[in-house]
Order: C-alpha cells, then sequence, then structure tokens
C-alpha cells in the first residue's frame, strides 16, 4: 500500500476518537444527568428514612441492610433502565444536534472507532453514575446516624464489602439496554424515538416481572440482581458469580451490538444532518 | 505545457435514491491547483456528487478517484488529505469556537498549534471562546471552514461556503480561497447557486444538470464555447429608423432599446462593415461593441435546455 495513503492503525483512530467526544462531553446535559441522577432517590430515600425510620426499622437492629436493600429497590426498577435509556439518547443527540455525522464520517475514522468511542463513552458515564449513586448512598446514611441517631447507623458498619460485587451485578444487568438504547439511537438518530421506546420496555418489564421468562427481558435485568443479594444474619452477601438473568443481559449485549453494528453499515449520509 | 494532474476525478459516476435517478455516469475532472466551480440548479446533484467524493454515500456504479486512487480502496488514507465543508457546518453549539475545532482536531490527531493557526486564518480568534450558539450565520460559516482548513489539505471540498455571508463576508472568503489557491498551492473543489462568485474565483468549471456535466473545462473555455452566441451591441440616435433605412444589414436585428440595437456577432470585419454603413446613411454612432456572454449567461443557456426537476 502507498505510504502517502495509509490510515492511522485502527487502536489510534479509537483513542483519537475517545479524546474527541470526551471534549464534547463538556456542558452536556449527558455528564450533568450522570453526576446527578443518583442524587435524587437518594434524597427521597434518605427523607424517608429521617422521617419515618422508626416505622421502618426494629429497634436494635442493623439499618444498613434494610437501607440499601429498599434504596436499590427504587433504583434497579426504574431509576437505572431510565437512566440508559435517557443517557444514550443524550450522548448521541450531541451529534444530532450538530449535523455531527456527516463531518465524523468525512474524517479518517473507520465506522469502527466511531461506533467503539462512542460506546465506551457510554459504559464509563453508565459506570460513572452507579459509583456515584453507591457513594450517595453510603454518604446519606452516615449523615442519617449524624442527623437520626437513634436509627444507629453510626453503630454499625456500613456494609462496604457488597457494594463490588453488587454493582457489578448491576452493572453488567444494564448492558442489555446500554446496547439496545444505543443501537435504537443510531438507527433513529433523534431523542424523542429511542426515548419513548426506551421508557416502553422498561415499563412492559415492570408489568411482567412476574412472566416465567422474565429473565430473557434485558429492561428487567437490573432488579432481577436484587435476588443476588441474600441477607444472613443481620449482614448483607451478594455472591460474585453472575446468575442467569444477569448474564443473559451481557448475552443481549453482545447479540445487539453484533447485529447493530452490521445494520447500520447499511446507513449513510445522503440525508441533510 | 504540462498537462495539470487531476486531483478529483470520477468515472461514470451514477447514483439514485430508490427509483429516482440522481446522478448520471457523471465524469468529474478536477485539475490539481485550480479552483473548481461546480455549478448547478437546485436538486441537479451537487452536494450528492459531493458526498460520493467523500464516500459519505456508496457509488452503486462508476468510480471516484482522489488523488490518483481508488476511493472505495483508500478511504481513510485519501479522507487525511481532504478538507470538507459539506452544506451547513457541524458545529456543536454548547462549545466555543475553539473547542469546536480542538474536538475535530484531536479526531485527526493534528498538532495544538493548528487549531490557533486557522482561527486566525478565518479571523476568528477574537471570538474563539464564546460558545458557538451565540455565532452568527457567517461566524458559523467561517468556522465551518476552519474545520475544513484543519489539517492542512491539499483538497478542499466546500459546498456552498458563502452561505449565509454578507457582501463583506463574501468578498473575504473570496479573497481567501484566491489565497489558499495562490499562495499555498490548495485545489478547491467549490459549488456554489451564487454564479458570480464563482466567476470571480473559478480557474475551471463544471456545470450539472438533472444528474449529468452539461459542460466542464476552463473558464475560458466556456466563454470561447458560447462566442457563438456573442452579439453586437449599437448605440445610435434613432435604433428603429436604422432598421428602416438599412434593412439588409439591421432588419432582423433586435431591438435593445430606443437607441440601441443587437445582432448576432460573425466578425469583425462585419463590425467595420455596419459602422461604415450606418455612418454612410448619415446616423450618429455612439457607441459599438462585442458583448460577450457572462458565465451567468452561460450558465442559464446550459441549464435551460432541460426541463428543471
Amino acid at each position: 500500500m502507498n505510504a502517502t495513503i495509509s490510515a492511522p492503525a485502527f487502536p489510534t483512530q479509537l483513542r483519537r476518537s475517545l479524546a474527541a467526544d470526551a471534549l464534547k462531553l463538556k456542558h452536556t446535559p449527558a455528564l450533568w444527568l450522570t453526576l446527578s441522577s443518583g442524587a435524587l432517590p437518594v434524597l427521597l430515600m434518605g427523607l424517608t428514612f429521617f422521617f419515618k425510620g422508626q416505622y421502618l426499622l426494629k429497634p436494635g437492629q442493623n439499618p444498613w441492610p434494610a437501607y440499601l436493600i429498599q434504596s436499590w429497590q427504587t433504583a434497579t426498577g426504574l431509576l437505572f433502565p431510565l437512566f440508559v435509556v435517557l443517557l444514550s439518547s443524550l450522548v448521541l443527540h450531541t451529534e444530532n444536534r450538530a449535523l455531527g455525522w456527516k463531518h465524523l464520517y468525512a474524517q479518517p475514522l473507520s465506522r469502527g472507532a466511531v461506533f467503539g468511542s462512542k460506546l465506551l463513552v457510554l459504559l464509563a458515564l453508565n459506570l460513572l453514575a452507579l459509583l456515584v449513586y453507591a457513594a450517595l448512598l453510603l454518604g446519606s446514611g452516615w449523615l442519617l446516624g449524624l442527623l437520626r441517631p437513634e436509627l444507629r447507623f453510626a453503630d454499625f458498619a456500613a456494609p462496604l464489602a457488597v457494594l463490588p460485587p453488587l454493582l457489578l451485578h448491576t452493572y453488567v444487568a444494564t448492558l442489555g439496554i446500554v446496547a439496545l438504547q444505543y443501537v435504537a439511537s443510531l438507527w433513529w438518530r433523534n431523542f424523542v424515538a429511542p426515548v419513548a421506546a426506551g421508557m416502553g420496555c422498561t415499563i412492559a418489564a415492570l408489568t411482567l416481572m412476574r412472566w416465567e421468562y422474565i429473565d430473557w427481558v434485558p429492561y428487567a435485568a437490573p432488579l432481577r440482581t436484587l435476588r443476588a443479594i441474600e441477607p444472613k444474619a443481620g449482614a448483607l452477601h451478594v455472591a460474585w458469580t453472575l446468575p442467569p438473568a444477569t448474564l443473559l443481559a451481557l448475552g443481549w449485549c453482545g447479540v445487539v451490538l453484533l447485529i447493530g453494528y452490521v445494520l447500520l453499515g447499511w446507513r449513510h449520509e445522503g440525508a441533510r444532518r | 505545457m504540462k498537462t495539470p494532474s487531476l486531483l478529483v476525478e470520477t468515472h461514470d459516476l451514477t447514483f439514485g435514491f430508490g427509483p429516482r435517478r440522481v446522478l448520471q455516469q457523471l465524469g468529474l475532472q478536477v485539475p490539481a491547483g485550480s479552483i473548481y466551480g461546480f455549478l448547478g440548479p437546485n436538486g441537479a446533484g451537487k452536494s450528492t456528487t459531493l458526498r460520493l467524493l467523500l464516500g459519505l454515500l456508496p457509488a452503486p456504479a462508476g468510480s471516484v478517484r482522489l488523488f490518483g486512487h481508488d476511493l472505495s480502496r483508500h478511504r481513510l488514507g485519501l479522507l487525511a488529505r481532504v478538507g470538507a465543508l459539506i452544506e451547513m457546518p457541524s458545529l456543536y453549539e454548547h462549545l466555543s469556537g475553539r473547542d469546536n475545532l480542538e474536538a475535530t482536531r484531536r479526531l485527526r490527531g493534528l498538532p495544538a498549534a493548528r487549531t490557533a493557526a486557522v482561527l486566525a486564518t478565518v479571523g476568528l480568534a477574537a471570538d474563539a471562546h464564546r460558545p458557538v450558539r451565540e455565532y452568527s450565520l457567517g461566524m458559523r460559516q467561517r468556522l465551518g471552514l476552519a474545520l475544513a482548513l484543519l489539517p492542512d489539505p491539499e483538497l478542499l471540498i466546500l459546498d456552498e461556503p458563502t452561505n449565509g455571508l454578507d457582501p463583506q463576508g463574501m468578498a473575504d472568503m473570496r479573497e481567501l480561497l484566491l489565497a489558499l489557491q495562490q499562495e499555498h498551492g490548495k485545489t478547491i473543489l467549490l459549488s456554489s447557486h451564487l454564479i458570480g462568485e464563482i466567476e470571480r474565483v473559478a480557474t475551471h468549471v463544471g456545470v450539472v444538470q438533472q444528474g449529468r456535466l452539461a459542460f466542464q473545462g476552463g473558464v475560458a473555455e466556456l466563454q470561447r464555447q458560447q462566442r457563438g452566441r456573442a452579439r453586437i451591441v449599437i448605440d445610435t440616435e434613432d435604433a428603429a429608423r436604422c432598421q428602416l433605412l438599412l434593412p439588409a444589414e439591421f432588419g432582423a436585428a433586435a431591438l435593445l432599446g430606443p437607441g440601441r440595437l443587437g445582432l448576432p456577432y460573425q466578425s469583425d470585419e462585419q463590425l467595420a462593415y455596419l459602422a461604415q454603413q450606418l455612418v454612410l446613411a448619415g446616423q450618429p454612432l455612439y457607441g459599438l461593441h462585442c458583448q460577450q456572454p457572462s458565465l451567468e449567461q452561460s450558465f442559464l443557456q446550459l441549464t435551460e435546455t432541460a426541463p428543471a426537476r
């Protein structure tokens, strides 16, 4: 191949694309959503325990397991799926609004680098949001220990050991939704359609929660991670082994990304965008 | 003189959206170092052609060669040598002008100094810190051009770059394009519906009509080709009286005004003969000249042959 027309290697393209995508996040709703989405449910749960904690906890009981399970239930049922739905649309809408796709594909970057870079940004923001949520949850528990000492948050150690496996379960469980929403947002190239579809799927998954095949529904997978939490003698235990619903979510992720990448290859920059 | 090599070359390029044919066997040839004005009425296929040249659309039939290489085989390597502005500039409104350039600079792995250099070139250095949502249409267009110039490309593909610019902005853009070609040796493929703008900067012209090239060549060649359409314009006292007095010479002439006659140009001898006959007939001769069709008239003549879609 002629040296004068050689293209940069794929890792170089991916690195460059990632550097550009990171810059584009500056001042975006996607970044603000990532950093702040965990605050509201934590605030609501904190206020619930602050005002009604005496009814939710037995006297002398370690409050951390109940606090964590109830918070995680709210988060995995609605917050995380809807967060992923919104986030994927917001990340890609940055290009839609800027009419950026034609510019992007006129650069010496392969389709794979563009696809991979934005997916990595989405995965990183998803992880960051989960970590922020977990940190806020712990912080609110410690704050409750200060403000309502009778709830005894300060008398027991926070269940720090269960958080890494629980975060792993939850993160992997969201990957099916990430893949579906990512491909949908790339295909539709607008904000409303993938968000509407994602919200519909989340609500449908919640209503189908008693269905025998619910493990196959990726939008239900985050809530199914609650089954991995085992209260033992007033403490919590979460195994590292991923349950079937989480593994199926991972499978969905791989298959949807593969098929999506192939299908998106048929999409071209012919329209005015 | 050595024929310049072709930086852009298409062979039998054909494209359609579904059953609608947009381009038919287009054979574009853009010489190195030229400013190639790509003209055509709306819907003629200009933007589609430029998208095909960048690989944004797949060419189902025909081929595209850039710098002598097949685009379908070396797309990424070739795009590294091209800067493009297609229709509206792609700008992130939440970012500053500088950050918009930075994003593309990072995408291409260019030296950091390029951002400041192109900001200075397009005259946006003072406004680089402002968010793009505060930019006027003209500033956006200049930022779009800066994005295209960022890689210091050998070939610039610009689709309607003067869109939204005021007369001063258009003059500045014209000056900039001429400087890029003459001082920096850039080849510029420029589409525009503003024929007057193309006429002032282009060295070569391609006219596309209904997806086919109606003309392609140097501006001088186009004017030569149109010489058959040149006409003699005569200014006198009373044009109608001249037609009556000299029916053999002016009977078929067109009356352009009370004191003006026009008739097809044949030769310089014809000019001398007409002047002589008018003077012999006692008619005053205030003016006599051969009028060449402008590029605009040539363009209209080339494109009026087929009905507009």
